[in-house]
């Protein structure tokens, strides 16, 4: 619910620890549709160097943060609002893992 | 076959002529990434190259100054100068796009030019009470005479008739200029018949592209202006709200309508192209008045009621997508061809909801 705090956890398993070299936690929403993409970030987390080092992988890495009151998930005729929490992992090889989990702020508004 | 497979991928990537549709890359990522980044810093390089020569030309050799100090050379430094802006901002740019992720660009775009160092969690900068929705200040800025606020109004026909009036105005003065030299030249017994054969479509073209303004003025002055006010702004899902329509001028009315309306709206690109899609998703006639007469200072007056849709979008703008509410007054008046007047309003989600979330 908008104004509501989201609690989420990550983990990261199948990868070498010393391999990674930042990892991006981010609450965003983004618009799909017939227009192009927009995106807006409302929080995010970049963990690198020091920072990074003093993580255990072991447990999960619980984040809260609180909802803004806007913009709604919203499933329209041309375009579509949803919000998603993303997280990267950026190894030292140069590849980058991204999973992302989608959830509805507010109820789904359907064009009226 | 795999020859053709072979050919069919090299013609992907080396697509130098093709017009590119939408905004998907469809060539190969890291060359077309690599090549703007190469092409803005050459860019930058000759900026920087060619200011350096300029100035040092002008500050050691004072003898053979290249060119004098004036229009030349400031023109000659801005040129140089503003090749090295493009090159160093297109460079980064591109540089920014391979190396940060779209979040982390969204977060430094929100922050500024000089990013702050990143610890921890951010909470990117909020500019609004609330985020992706306009500012509810442009609507409340004009008190109404009757209700709280005059809606600010929208009217389409307007830019198309200043748009008019200006090429009217450029084109016939540019043919007042020819018909000057065109008479100088008959008053020393010369004809220009290659400048009067350009005049006769050139002066056709004036008189009806003033035709045409004249005659949208007379239009927008006959039917006269129309206000909306209204008791509360922002408007929220499931509330009432009270209404004044006031139109004036001096006509007999047919049929005046009023409407909620809701409407989509999407820019994208299609090739080189910016095209913008609007499509209305909510319409619902709030009020309408049948015949009537209206005369200077007795103008007709509505007054109604009505609610925003308890399940309805809040309003919503971002840099390429946006979802409008406005009142529109469609107007049919004897002699006077369909007119329609539009005047957003602003809908903010409701406040304090408490129904469950559907789960992900």
């Amino acid at each position: 619910m908008p104004g509501d705090t989201l609690e989420f956890e990550y983990r990261v398993a199948n990868v070498d620890r010393g391999s990674i070299v930042a990892v991006e936690c981010s609450v965003c929403w983004l618009t799909e549709g017939k227009g192009t993409e927009d995106l807006g970030v409302h929080f995010f987390q970049r963990l690198a160097g020091d920072s990074l080092a003093a993580i255990d992988w072991s447990i999960a890495q619980k984040i809260s943060c609180p909802l803004p009151i806007s913009p709604l998930s919203y499933e329209g005729k041309l375009l579509k609002i949803s919000w998603c929490v993303r997280v990267r992992f950026f190894l030292n090889d140069g590849t980058e893992l991204m999973a992302q989990q989608p959830f509805y702020v507010g109820t789904i508004t359907r064009e009226v | 076959m795999k020859t053709r497979l072979m050919k069919t991928k090299w013609r992907a990537r080396l697509r130098l002529w093709g017009k590119k549709r939408g905004g998907r890359m469809s060539g190969w990522w890291f060359i077309g990434s690599l090549g703007e980044a190469l092409f803005f810093a050459t860019v930058f390089l000759i900026g920087v190259f060619l200011s350096a020569i300029l100035i040092s030309w002008q500050l050691m050799s004072q003898s053979t100054q290249p060119l004098k100090i004036g229009y030349g050379f400031w023109l000659f430094l801005g040129v140089c100068l503003s090749f090295s802006v493009l090159g160093i901002v297109g460079f980064w740019y591109r540089v920014l796009k391979v190396v940060t992720s779209d979040e982390h660009r969204e977060v430094l775009a929100q922050r500024g030019i000089i990013p702050e160092p990143l610890s921890g969690a951010q909470q990117p900068k909020r500019t609004s009470h609330a985020p992706s929705i306009p500012d509810v200040k442009r609507f409340t800025d004009s008190p109404g005479a009757r209700l709280a606020y005059r809606l600010p109004s929208q009217i389409p026909e307007n830019g198309a008739l200043v748009a008019l009036g200006i090429f009217a105005m450029a084109w016939n003065a540019m043919i007042a200029v020819f018909l000057v030299i065109a008479a100088q030249n008959y008053l020393r017994f010369e004809i220009p018949w290659q400048l009067l054969l350009l005049l006769i479509p050139g002066i056709y073209v004036a008189i009806r592209s003033a035709q045409l303004f004249f005659r949208s003025f007379i239009r927008t002055l006959g039917i006269g202006s129309t206000t909306v006010e209204i008791e509360a702004l922002p408007l929220v899902p499931g509330g009432e709200y009270r209404l004044e329509i006031v139109q004036y001028g001096r006509l007999v009315i047919k049929k005046i309508a009023v409407r909620l309306e809701c409407e989509e709206e999407s820019t994208y690109h299609f090739g080189t192209d910016l095209r913008t899609e609007r499509q209305t998703v909510f319409s619902t006639e709030i009020a309408s008045h049948g015949r009537d007469r209206i005369d200077w200072g007795y103008p007709l007056r509505m007054e109604c009621r009505f609610s925003v849709p308890e399940d309805a979008m809040h309003s919503f703008q971002s840099k390429h997508n946006a979802v409008q509410w406005k009142i529109v007054v469609n107007g049919e008046a004897n002699r006077w061809p369909l007119y329609s007047r539009s005047f957003p309003v602003l809908v903010y989600p409701q406040p304090g909801m408490s129904r469950p979330a559907a789960a992900s």
